[in-house]
């Protein structure tokens, strides 16, 4: 690491450097860079701040000079926003997409002096196309990641070393040559272009097959629509046209599918902007374990993981009508579900019935129903068919085959990490050794990448050229947004080095592809350059419309659905919202990102049912409290695991999120948590993601970094007294800790009556909302009896910045709090530090379950700061640290702070972090930098990382707090663009980073003083509260109500 | 001031001492070789303040992080020893310049020591604020000194900045106080002195003479200190007790505060007076002059502001349940069921309860006893304190942000240190200078020593000690 800090930093030019034409070209580099830098010791040739500018200056210019001697203007870049040179301190974005492991999103990548160092949501894309989640937030982190290979390497006794790709390519080559059989084992990919370059490659060796794996299996409901369908592939939901959905442990806002696109049109049903005409969609969610989806869904119907299938089949029989089994369902599900059958009926083409299941006939009764209810063509497309997920277990399992036959000489892996993220890992890891030659496109060393015989490094999307066809009606574009940082090469680049194709150079290689589709596919274009020049400037483009495919009802083989077990206790295995199955566990960011069903970080935690015990406490399974750590043990074996209680979990189950336990997964992700992919459950070659052979022990000790943000879940559950029979707030009864023999349980209305955030049925709506209000008059009345006249008239003139923040829109998924991380440089602090409460997140999401104990419902609200016009931490402040501008921003100014926390202590929103180390190496202290706690070095102080920092915003020091400027960096910027313009800033002109994150449109920034802004017209919907109205800080964020569409019947 | 000696005065000096005697007895622990006793003390202390010079310097060089205070509780042990140190500084002042100005003869017996630890107490207690900023080194920030940065003032609104004045002068005024007291002892021993040793008293009497325009002006400086003083005993703490009170946070923000704040810190100081004088009068042998008498009425003041206190706390959940509002009750709710409900329950037990034992005379006058509940009511006001800070931060407005303390290795070690720093500064003052003030103990002779007063007085006529003691009290 050392050496590529000193060496490598600005590797870009590096790699111009070894490009042999372009010193031919200058032959200026080496003692240019000499001259440049301020480190005159040539061993120690480390970048610092200084030689930045200089190194970048000096890139723009060799950029400049390469590309006017020779190189061709595929450099000069073509700009969404300004068509023009890089002008330093300005931000330049360009429109690229985002393709990782099966996910998708048209996306702008901030760039700052040559460095991307943000990635927003593409406005130009087609609705909820342009949506990012965390993952895409985070991805911008991951190009600066210390564990990317350097260059391409090679296997020698098991140890990979550097080659050069001229070795490579020899020896892939000849290897390739005497091949007999030649496998590709890829992660879906949508790329035409990598498809074409394929097509070459296995032109050329006839013998290669391609296999395609997702990281999460979608080969259950790929197969079904092929029987179906006869097309495998997945169609569109429209869930924005839907007013019951209905899913079958899909966590379709999470992790399933299309989960930004899905969350960005379920928001639009569930959006209340008119009392009189309040209504929202229903969303019923069959699960065990809370998924985002189940915690955002009206009502939860509880099945063990086992009885899904006859979950499906009861509802099939009620609505198709026939023939499916129900064996084992209980008795409240089978009512529950009866009652949901009649709702889909009235709802008839406007519903939707989705599953998370991985077995074909199950998928087929679900399209059955969907096809009965008349859904096909209203809420659910299948002419515009999603098209990333392709992988097919089948295939997988055959290719197993042959290698343990030895039939596979070649093995070509390209994304997919079968050692660690398939449950047969150890098997193909073993069946590997049989493979002749294994050659591995990565980006850093993963678990199947190091067993292989070279290592093609390939360059990050962000440093790459590509396309995608997301959808069949969908084409995007990638383009670099930087040089590339290390000795990498495309993909598409080795299959036609490989391939001896004429044409290796892949900007021309993809140009022509689209010349010859997307360019003849069009009118508007005369030429294909000015095609190409529009492409690239929009990013994504909606080629001609696909045609449907018609419901065929192929046979459903019902004995392969889910035989109910009988065990006492079964496990579900979940993909994590963050990590997916593991393919992001090399992302700090998202690793530091709470979970936002149980808010943990850095590890996966057990959940278990929990229930109130009738008298003062919230009794876990076997008696386990959060933290404790518990025995688990599947299939035989053992594992230590530490224990969450999980509000909604079903009794009988427990879960566990997928993703961890990754054993060379660079620094942040190694040795963290457990591994359960090798215990899903098989049925008939489709992996499920669940077991019945499970036991959990009770408490066997206390995790010692139990990093949980969140410890208390509930906001007045209600549960049943022992003593009374009288359901009591069970949440404040099990706040006693010692009640002194006094028998007190809890003190009622200490939590249902704080004023933090107010939700309601969608059937008392009005009740509530004339409620509401009262509480707000008298609030507001209490408040202007204060004796002290404020600054009302200096905030009412102006700017005066403030937020909206719509409750029912808010999905939990954190793509906000990843986004303000990454645009305001938020440390990332690391697993014991968050076990400390040291987290510095400056957007939080808190999660609250209401209702009933057994079965809540749940409440997302973003939390940030408040930017109060009357702020407690301010008067605190002894040095004047914090203070309040003119346009109503609750200012920080780091440099004044002394770091005497008062203003924390003071802030009743707790908001405020404090910088208790020196999370950043901002600080004059140098020696606090290194071995810190046993943790080799900071997240996030490494050079390379650093390089990801926003350089308009200060990066604090060890000592002072930092907390929410509303972006002000975002302000200064919009003020500045209004002001060249010569005109009214309008809200348009500022955006906060978790507002245009958000892929529901929860958030809503801008200024509360301009009467025609979309700011103000938010301000004026029912429902809106403000968070502890009645202590007068004023705070100037609103947000709606919580209102769910619980059908209470459906409980009964 | 010349009132006649009455046969019902207390005794208060007792063993038939004549002033050459007193003169004796005080000043020679000064001249002579610590006894061992001093010695394993001093050991002791100067190893703990070893401690919190190593557990500060390690808070500094590594960060506040080393502390277990968090996102939600920012302030825990450290603003605690802050206050705790602050209250026991209180009993000083209350002795110099209250009791000063009520002629209560008792105090003389304990004033010099009670003012010592006041002046050390408040070095304690000065050291964390300082401590418990992350940019200690940026400390100056604080002063409103002229600059060219606007000039940037601190902000006079906030509490923090009225704590560095209150400290400040009460420090100021107090060492003045403590000083001026000290200067006819220090001539005294200048007298007995030789070489070095008397140059270096000398310089530090400022040259006294025991002239009568010496004594008059000394007599009118002490009254001017303690007319300083003494408002400066309720405002010390009031104005700490704003620190909480001016917050937004229900459980700091009452009203109740100051008095309550003040009292408490009374009671404190007032126990760890009798802590220290029962060691120091025994390991000096200073029975005669610190006499069960000022035990007894140290040990009612305990009793009176033990109970002020005790009313406190009830009257601050009355409040909380009558003001009608949710986090109010909830946050007295929680302090005293909630998961620190151990911290309460060993505040009321020590601080409210076990006073109460005092209201027997004969338990009043139990040495042990009264070691034994000093050092318990000390541990209650620490309690009191932390209850205050740690279980009201936290769990506070946001039910999500709830969180959970307990100290770091650091913050203990920073605690403790902080008493090896005082008992160091405590024991070395006891080496150099009179714990009991001579020249006042020498004052209230006439009217207070044994052979003049109580039962054992021996009963003849001396005109001449009441002649001297309408000299010595003016």
């Amino acid at each position: 690491m050392d050496k590529m800090q000193n060496n490598n930093i600005w590797v870009g030019i590096k790699d111009l450097e070894q490009d042999p034409s372009f010193i031919e070209e200058s032959g200026l580099e080496t003692s240019l860079i000499e001259q440049i830098a301020d480190s005159k010791n040539e061993e120690v040739f480390a970048s610092n701040r200084r030689d930045f500018l200089k190194f970048l200056g000096f890139g723009l210019g060799a950029a400049t000079i390469a590309a006017g001697c020779d190189i061709p203007v595929k450099r000069a870049l073509p700009y969404v926003i300004k068509p023009d040179t890089i002008v330093p301190g300005i931000a330049n974005y360009y429109a690229s997409s985002y393709i990782d492991g099966g996910e998708f999103a048209s996306i702008l990548v901030k760039t700052r002096d040559g460095r991307p160092i943000k990635i927003e949501g593409n406005d130009l894309a087609p609705s909820g196309w342009g949506t990012t989640s965390a993952r895409v937030q985070a991805s911008v982190i991951s190009l600066y990641d210390t564990n990317r290979l350097t260059g391409p390497q090679k296997s020698e006794a098991g140890n990979l070393s550097l080659t050069t790709w001229k070795d490579l390519d020899t020896k892939v080559k000849s290897a390739l040559a005497t091949a007999s059989g030649i496998r590709i084992l890829q992660i879906s990919n949508t790329s035409p272009t990598a498809k074409k370059a394929q097509a070459e490659f296995i032109a050329k060796y006839p013998s290669a097959k391609v296999v395609n794996v997702d990281h999460s299996n979608y080969s259950g409901i790929l197969d079904a629509n092929l029987a179906d369908f006869g097309s495998r592939m997945i169609p569109s939901y429209h869930f924005d046209k839907a007013e019951v959905i209905v899913s079958f442990d899909a966590d379709f806002l999470g992790t399933w599918v299309m989960p930004t696109k899905f969350a960005s049109d379920y928001a639009q049903m569930r959006k209340i902007t008119d009392l009189s005409k309040a209504k929202m969609s229903r969303h019923i969610q069959v699960e065990a374990g809370m998924s985002l989806s189940g915690s955002n869904a009206d009502n939860r119907i509880l099945v063990k993981p086992s009885e899904q299938g006859v979950a499906v089949g009861h509802l099939y029989n009620l609505i198709v009508g026939g023939g499916a089994p129900v064996t084992g369902l209980n008795d409240k599900a089978k009512a529950s579900l009866a009652k949901v059958a009649s709702q889909l009926k009235n709802a008839s083409g406007k519903s939707i019935v989705v599953s998370g299941s991985n077995i074909p006939a199950e998928q087929q009764m679900v399209n059955a129903i969907n096809n009965t209810l008349g859904n096909y063509g209203t809420t659910i497309d299948t002419s515009n068919a999603i098209l990333t997920k392709q992988g097919s277990e089948k295939d997988f399992d055959a290719l197993l085959n042959e290698m343990k036959s030895g039939a596979v000489d070649v093995l070509i892996i390209d994304g997919a990490n079968p050692v660690y993220s398939h449950a047969k890992g150890l098997q193909f890891a073993e069946a590997l050794k049989k493979v002749k030659t294994k050659v591995a496109f990565g980006l850093s060393k993963d678990e199947t990448n190091i067993l292989c015989d070279f290592i093609a490094t390939k360059p990050h999307f962000l440093e790459s050229w590509g396309d995608a066809q997301p959808t069949s009606t969908t084409l995007s574009l990638v383009q670099p947004t930087i040089a590339p940082l290390f000795n990498s090469r495309q993909v598409e680049s080795s299959y036609l080095t490989w391939s001896e194709s004429p044409s290796t150079d892949i900007f021309e290689y993809i140009k022509a592809t689209w010349a010859e589709t997307a360019f003849k596919a069009q009118t508007d274009f005369a030429t294909v350059d000015a095609f190409w020049d529009n492409a690239l400037q929009l990013g994504v483009m909606s080629t001609i419309g696909g045609a449907a495919a018609s419901f065929g009802g192929g046979t459903i083989d019902f004995s392969a659905v889910t035989k109910v077990s009988n065990a006492p206790l079964e496990i579900s295995f979940k993909e994590s919202i963050s990590l997916g199955n593991g393919q992001y566990a090399t992302n700090p960011w998202l690793q530091e990102m709470p979970n936002p069903i149980d808010r943990t970080s850095w590890g996966n935690y057990l959940a278990v049912p929990v229930n109130f015990d009738g008298d003062s406490s919230m009794v876990g399974l076997n008696g386990l409290k959060d933290g404790d750590l518990a025995k688990l043990t599947i299939n035989g074996k053992e594992f230590t695991v530490p224990v969450i209680q999980q509000f909604g979990q079903m009794p009988g189950t427990v879960s566990i999120n997928l993703g961890y336990g990754r054993t060379e997964a660079g620094a942040c992700g190694t040795g963290l948590g457990i591994s359960l992919i090798p215990f899903l459950t098989d049925n008939n070659g489709y992996a499920q993601n669940f077991s019945s052979k499970v036991q959990v022990s009770n408490k066997i000790g206390k995790e010692e970094e139990f990093s949980c943000v969140q410890y208390h879940h509930t906001y007045g559950v209600k549960g049943k007294d022992n003593d009374t029979g009288q359901m009591i707030n069970a949440d404040e009864a099990a706040t006693v800790f010692f009640d002194y023999f006094t028998g007190i349980k809890g003190f009622q209305g200490s939590l249902t009556d704080r004023s933090v955030m107010y939700t309601s049925n969608l059937a008392d709506i009005k009740a509530n909302a004339a409620e509401l209000d009262k509480k707000r008059k008298h609030a507001q009345y209490l408040n202007s009896k204060q004796i002290y006249g404020g600054h009302d008239d200096l905030y009412n003139n102006g700017h005066h910045w403030g937020m909206h923040i719509d409750l029912n829109a808010c999905i939990g998924c954190g793509a906000c709090t990843v986004a303000c991380m990454s645009e305001n440089n938020v440390p990332i602090v690391g697993k014991k530090e968050v076990s400390r409460h040291h987290e510095m997140t400056w957007l939080r999401i808190d999660r609250y379950y209401y209702g009933d104990v057994e079965n809540p419902n749940t409440v997302y609200q973003p939390m940030m700061c408040q930017h109060c016009d009357n702020a407690p931490c301010e008067n605190v402040c002894p040095v004047n640290a914090t203070n309040h501008s003119s346009e109503g921003l609750n200012q920080m100014t780091y440099n004044r702070c002394i770091g005497t926390r008062y203003c924390a202590n003071n802030c009743p929103y707790k908001v405020r972090r404090f910088n208790w180390f020196d999370y950043t190496t901002a600080d004059s202290f140098p020696a606090n930098q290194y071995k810190k706690f046993g943790e080799e070095l900071t997240f996030g102080a490494e050079n390379l990382t650093r390089m990801v920092l926003n350089p308009d915003v200060t990066v604090r020091s060890k000592g002072v707090i930092e907390k929410c400027s509303f972006c002000v960096q975002r302000i200064q910027e919009g003020k500045l663009t209004a002001k060249k313009e010569q005109r009214v800033l309008r809200d348009s002109d500022v955006k906060t980073a978790c507002q245009t994150s958000c892929p529901t449109g929860a958030i809503t920034f801008g200024d509360s003083n301009n009467k025609e802004g979309a700011l103000h017209a938010k301000l004026e919907l029912p429902l809106n509260f403000i968070s502890l109205e009645e202590i007068n800080v004023r705070s100037s964020v609103n947000y709606t109500m919580k209102v769910n569409n619980r059908d209470k019947s459906l409980d009964a | 001031m010349s009132a006649p000696v009455s046969p019902m005065r207390h005794v208060l000096v007792t063993g038939h001492k004549t002033y050459h005697q007193i003169t004796e007895d005080l000043i020679s622990p000064t001249e002579k070789t610590p006894p061992l006793a001093w010695v394993i003390g001093f050991i002791i202390s100067a190893t703990l303040l070893g401690v919190f010079v190593f557990t500060v310097g390690w808070t500094i060089y590594m960060g506040t992080g080393t502390w277990n205070l968090n996102r939600t509780i920012g302030w825990g042990w450290d603003i605690t020893n802050f206050v705790w140190w602050v209250g026991i500084g209180h009993a000083g002042t209350l002795i110099s310049a209250i009791l000063l100005i009520f002629r209560q003869k008792w105090r003389t017996g304990v004033n010099r020591a009670a003012e010592a630890m006041t002046i050390f107490a408040v070095i304690c207690a000065g050291q964390f604020p300082l401590i418990h900023m992350g940019r200690i080194w940026m400390a100056f920030f604080i002063f409103p000194y002229v600059n060219t940065r606007g000039p940037l003032w601190p902000n006079f609104n906030s509490p923090l900045l009225w704590d560095v004045f209150a400290i400040s002068t009460y420090f100021t005024v107090s060492l003045l106080f403590w000083y001026t007291g000290l200067v006819p002892d220090f001539a005294t021993v200048r007298d007995r002195a030789k070489g070095l040793r008397k140059k270096i008293y000398n310089f530090l009497s400022f040259g006294w003479t025991g002239s009568a325009k010496h004594w008059q002006r000394w007599e009118s400086l002490s009254l001017i200190l303690a007319g300083l003083s003494t408002p400066l005993v309720l405002s010390v703490h009031t104005i700490v007790s704003f620190d909480f009170a001016t917050s937004i946070i229900p459980g700091w923000h009452t009203t109740i505060f100051p008095p309550y704040f003040v009292a408490g810190a009374i009671f404190s100081g007032f126990a760890m007076v009798q802590t220290l004088m029962l060691v120091t009068r025994k390991l000096l042998k200073l029975e005669d002059y610190i006499t069960i008498e000022h035990i007894e009425s140290m040990n009612k003041v305990i009793l009176l502001t033990g109970t002020i206190v005790g009313v406190a706390y009830i009257t601050e959940l009355f409040i909380a349940w009558y003001s009608g509002y949710v986090y109010e009750q909830y946050a007295f709710f929680n302090r005293v069921f909630g998961p620190y409900w151990w911290s309460y329950f060993g505040m009321m037990f020590c601080n409210v309860l076990s006073p109460q034992l005092y209201w027997k005379k004969s338990w009043r006058r139990n040495l042990k006893l009264t070691f034994f509940l000093s050092i318990v009511i000390n541990i209650g006001m620490w309690f009191e304190r932390f209850v205050i800070i740690a279980t009201t931060l936290a769990r506070d407005y946001i039910p999500s942000s709830w969180s959970y303390y307990s100290p770091s290795w650091v913050e203990i070690g920073i605690f403790i240190g902080s008493i090896g720093l005082f008992f160091t500064c405590y024991l070395i003052f006891s080496r150099v200078a009179p714990v009991v003030a001579v020249a006042e103990i020498k004052s209230i002779l006439k009217t207070s020593g044994d052979q003049y007063v109580g039962k054992n007085a021996i009963h003849h006529h001396d005109h001449g000690g009441k002649h001297e003691e309408v000299e010595a009290s003016h």
